[in-house]
């Protein structure tokens, strides 16, 4: 899968989502575990396949906020089995009472699991967990064999509820389209004009789920230059009954005038609100805000990264090809090395993605809800742990 | 302009000189404006070329090129369409029993109709068409014909001369002083006037880059890059999209117009009000240069009450790109449009300052110069 990262052969965020999630499941259940820090050798696996994919194709956001909620997933399964398993320990301490001496082990083990189970629950950091290592790979002292069987029970089932939970999330980047889709019959009303460039498949199933329930409006569609991906847009919003018209994406200030809202779908969403859409979108989204235009982003939850974007132009984007923009042929006496010091006169730019600030955006609709740009960093805090935002192996001392 | 009007357009249909088909699936939003099927136009115009006595090859010749988009921009087509009245004039001679004024004004009208057919007039050939009629008017009366003739050729020679040629030398001139070195200035399409001052200011020695903005369907700047490449300018090509993506290394935007009007709102090639925009949001100064005459006392709130609409073949089909031209055979289909948009309207906020040949203004300025000069060279 990093040869195709590389090659650029996946397309589309909601696919690579899927695939990234797929490998890492199976890597997480080829993982052999120690009995004991199984979740630390999980993490430790995790983030060695993710640093690869992430360096792979550092400009597809979808692939580092897969890794990161499986991190995430990966540190709440472990966090829920150990208070189950405290739970279970304290009952056992406090039942049994004739044969204390037998009990001896058990309590020094309940007091250390205890203690281990404290730092690792999500509390805010204090002094001592920040000195330590992580709570996760701080080694969880076994004393006592009678445990053996808890823990090696315990080790198969939190590979088990990983596992289980990987492929909930799974489930829902597949079903994404359907859960926004279903929202569209609140935001849509009859005789609307809707204003959308380039092609979302997350905009097209919106649009038809409003169609479906019969509400009658008009899409003005952008084409979206140079991948002209709006006529395609076009074409299925035509065979689907939809009345289209395309339009040239230097026309979009003119004809903002007469759109009631303007639906876009986005490549990736930064923890500040900010949208990452493909090249065009900041044009619209500033003609739709002179116009008072409302400005819809639709995200699946996949897209929602916890990076926050700094000079996101330069190190969030992409440069392709000059040849989409000129015939090389055409133009090929006008790349010589002209000027006296030798560099080319002719200086091509093709970016792939646009940055649009969270100011000039309304409203995200996203798989769970819609919101503000504002409330975008609160959901970060369900989806990740602050301790996975740099996916990096960290040196262990004396390896 | 009322083509929603049926009686209108079955009258103009009697009077027109070569057939234009409507288009069939036109956006409704411009039902006022003419759109029509381009593919046969020209053939069937040029196989008229025989059949029409009244109409002087100048001017039917002015008229394929306007047609086939050979003769494009503001300066041109009206320097083209002049020239052609120049000859018309010259050619002329009153029939008996009729008076030269008159008898030309009517001829000079049922051209203009002529070549309205072929493409709608932009503002600056509306201009110099009541320029010409109101000298024809004026001509005094003890004048013989070969004088007023004269007369009046003369005065068509000083309109170009003064309005149009000299007029861009000053406004070069102007322009050229607000190019600094190490300047990163940015333009859209292909402005004649905007060529001339970044040749100019790089015969002066200033050193600076130009950033060429493109758009589809015409790809007028292609040429003028081709032109500035050969002159030895540095030049970035890129297009309409990435415009957010380059104004920030953008120093000044400098624009053609096609026209300005009272209300200060250029009026110009669509996609100009989305550079002029992206500009202000950047903090981009915005410089239009246009010649005093395109100036026009209307005035217009948005881009779809006047404008003209071109071929919607030209959105359709995608030059190089055959996975998406499987639309081509599409346009027939009834809920699909294509709208291909000529002019766009862009409001005065976004423009700081106006290149004319009377002096660089502020976009408010306008119609002060329509009202006060506008006397003056009817007085020529």
């Amino acid at each position: 899968m990093v040869a195709h990262g590389r090659q650029c052969k996946i397309e589309g965020s909601q696919a690579t989502a899927r695939q990234t999630a797929e490998l890492l499941r199976s890597v997480i259940s080829q993982q052999r575990v120690p009995y004991t820090n199984q979740a630390g050798a999980l993490i430790d696996a995790v983030k060695a396949v993710g640093e690869q994919l992430i360096a792979a194709n550092p400009v597809e956001l979808a692939v580092g906020n897969i890794v990161r909620r499986v991190l995430h997933i990966i540190r709440e399964e472990d966090l829920s089995l150990t208070t189950a398993a405290i739970g279970e320990l304290n009952l056992s301490a406090v039942s049994d009472d004739e044969n204390d001496d037998d009990r001896d082990g058990n309590t020094t083990l309940s007091a250390a699991a205890v203690a281990a189970a404290a730092r690792s629950t999500l509390r805010p950091p204090s002094l001592q967990t920040l000195l330590e290592d992580t709570p996760v790979s701080a080694a969880v002292p076994q004393t006592s064999s009678s445990g053996a069987a808890d823990k090696s029970s315990r080790s198969r089932k939190l590979k088990h509820d990983v596992i289980e939970a990987v492929n909930e999330l799974i489930q829902d980047i597949v079903t994404c389209h359907e859960q926004i889709a279903e929202q569209a019959v609140e935001h849509i009303h009859q005789n609307e004009v809707i204003l959308t460039l380039g092609s979302s498949r997350t905009v097209s199933e919106f649009l038809f789920a409003a169609k479906e329930k019969k509400r009658s409006f008009r899409v003005f569609v952008a084409e979206g230059a140079p991948r002209y991906q709006g006529h395609l847009l076009a074409k299925e919003l035509v065979a689907r009954g939809l009345q289209t018209t395309l339009i040239t994406d230097s026309a979009v200030f003119a004809m903002i005038s007469r759109v009631n809202m303007v639906i876009v779908g986005a490549h990736a969403v930064m923890a500040n609100g900010g949208v990452i859409a493909p090249v065009g979108m900041n044009l619209v989204a500033l003609a739709a805000q002179k116009h008072a235009v409302p400005f819809v982003v639709l995200a699946g939850s996949h897209k929602l990264c916890p990076l926050y974007p700094h000079n996101p132009e330069v190190l969030l984007n992409e440069l392709r090809s000059p040849s989409e923009l000129l015939d090389f042929g055409e133009f090929s006496d006008c790349m010589d090395f002209g000027s006296g010091s030798g560099s080319p006169l002719l200086h091509v730019v093709n970016p792939a993605f646009d940055y649009v600030p969270p100011k000039l955006v309304s409203l995200f609709i996203t798989d769970a809800g819609g919101h503000n740009p504002s409330y975008m960093y609160r959901l970060i805090a369900d989806y990740y742990s602050a301790d996975d935002l740099v996916v990096q192996r960290r040196a262990i001392a004396g390896n | 302009m009322q083509f929603d009007d049926q009686g209108r357009v079955n009258k103009s249909k009697k009077r027109a000189v070569f057939n234009q088909p409507e288009a069939k699936n036109r956006v409704e939003l411009f039902r006022h404006l003419p759109q029509y099927e381009h593919g046969s136009q020209l053939t069937d115009l040029e196989s008229k070329f025989l059949e029409l006595d009244s109409m002087h090859p100048a001017v039917y010749k002015v008229g394929v090129q306007y047609l086939a988009g050979d003769v494009t921009g503001g300066n041109a087509r009206c320097i083209a369409m002049l020239r052609a009245f120049q000859e018309v004039i010259n050619d002329y001679s009153t029939p008996p029993g009729k008076t030269l004024v008159r008898d030309l004004t009517a001829k000079i009208s049922s051209y203009v109709s002529f070549l309205i057919e072929c493409r709608p007039l932009s503002m600056s050939m509306g201009n110099a068409i009541r320029f010409q009629k109101s000298r024809i008017a004026k001509l005094p009366l003890t004048l013989s014909e070969t004088e007023a003739k004269a007369a009046l050729c003369n005065d068509i020679d000083r309109f170009i001369n003064e309005k149009i040629i000299l007029a861009d030398k000053v406004i070069v001139r102007h322009a050229a002083t607000k190019v600094r070195d190490g300047d990163v200035l940015l333009t859209y399409g292909s402005s004649c006037v905007v060529e001339m001052i970044l040749l100019y200011a790089h015969e002066l020695g200033k050193q600076f880059r130009v950033v060429v903005v493109d758009s589809r369907p015409k790809h007028e700047g292609q040429a003028l890059l081709r032109r500035l490449l050969a002159k030895g300018l540095s030049c970035t090509y890129t297009h309409i999209n990435a415009v957010s993506y380059i104004m920030h290394e953008v120093t000044r935007v400098f624009l053609g117009a096609s026209s300005v009007l009272s209300n200060g709102t250029t009026y110009s090639r669509v996609g100009t009000a989305c550079v002029a925009m992206v500009a202000h949001a950047f903090r981009v100064p915005v410089l239009i240069c246009c010649e005093a005459y395109k100036f026009h006392e209307r005035v217009q709130l948005d881009s779809i009450c006047s404008n003209e609409l071109g071929d919607s073949n030209d959105i359709a089909r995608v030059p190089g790109r055959p996975d998406v031209n499987s639309m081509d055979n599409r346009t027939n289909e009834k809920n699909l449009q294509f709208l291909n948009l000529m002019y766009d309207a862009t409001p005065s906020e976004y423009v700081s300052m106006i290149i004319t040949d009377y002096g660089m203004i502020p976009p408010t300025s306008v119609p002060v110069i329509v009202r006060e000069y506008r006397r003056e060279y009817l007085l020529i």
